[in-house]
């Protein structure tokens, strides 16, 4: 599939895994691959997003507003740790007294080879991603840019879907301007 | 944790997504902790026998697991 990106698209992908990565989530979810597509200058995504009076701001404020979605967050395992009357900050402040700060949090082990590698997508991300490749098809596209992948995390669910539903995108109307701004410009 | 947090967990311990999310967490923090201890104790000159000892695994075990990521 991501041979058919192009070369914004691509670019998506790895300004996603950056912020998953400098954020130390161990997952990329839909709402880094959002970030990732206002980071990419002049790009349709931006555009269409436009269209619905959709700026990057209003989405970084709307992101920023959510809990950490995270599958193995460590906000998530904090929780599940104290109902075991276990402090997971207690713990980690113990450790970091002894080895240093983030001791706990760099994992070397090779299940965990996200770290500082390769960042795997979350469930949503890799079904937006897939479902870009549909929006291009649907559009007899052969290629997938920014906007098929927009229209592919309106069309998914995640973090990105819910943020851009509550800012009004519709994903009918996503489509109509995607068609109509791509009578005038070449794909992004 | 907050109080109200314990509170709210004691409350529904007998709920079976509360349990596993716990026992989950406890073999991520367990994990991390082992990977932290076993790189500590190469760096102090242990051999793997020792450390395996002290884990109560074989030394195959330990040494498979950690031999890429601890010298």
């Amino acid at each position: 599939m991501f041979e058919r990106f192009t070369e914004k698209a691509r670019t998506v992908v790895v300004l996603a895994q950056q912020d998953a990565r400098q954020r130390g989530d161990s997952a990329i979810d839909t709402g880094h691959v959002l970030r990732a597509l206002f980071a990419v200058p002049d790009n349709l995504a931006i555009m269409v997003l436009e269209g619905f009076s959709v700026r990057q701001a209003d989405v970084e404020a709307d992101l920023a507003a959510r809990p950490e979605t995270a599958p193995d967050g460590s906000a998530a395992d904090a929780d599940a740790l104290a109902a075991l009357g276990i402090d997971l900050d207690e713990v980690r402040r113990r450790v970091e007294e002894a080895f240093g700060p983030g001791a706990l949090d760099r994992p070397r082990s090779p299940k965990r080879r996200w770290i500082g590698g390769h960042i795997p997508f979350a469930k949503e991300a890799k079904k937006a991603l897939e479902l870009s490749l549909r929006e291009a098809l649907r559009m007899r596209h052969n290629y997938i840019g920014t906007e098929h992948m927009l229209l592919g995390m309106v069309h998914g669910e995640g973090i990105a879907h819910d943020v851009l539903v509550a800012r009004g995108v519709q994903l009918d109307v996503a489509r109509v301007i995607v068609e109509e701004l791509l009578r005038g410009r070449r794909a992004g | 944790m907050s109080e109200a947090t314990d509170v709210a967990a004691a409350a529904s311990s007998r709920d079976p997504a509360v349990g596993l999310a716990a026992v989950a967490a406890l073999r991520r923090l367990a994990e991390s902790l082992e990977e932290l201890q076993v790189a500590n104790a190469r760096a102090q000159g242990w051999s793997w026998q020792q450390i395996a000892d002290s884990l109560a695994v074989s030394r195959q075990a330990v040494h498979k697991k950690y031999r890429r990521i601890v010298s």
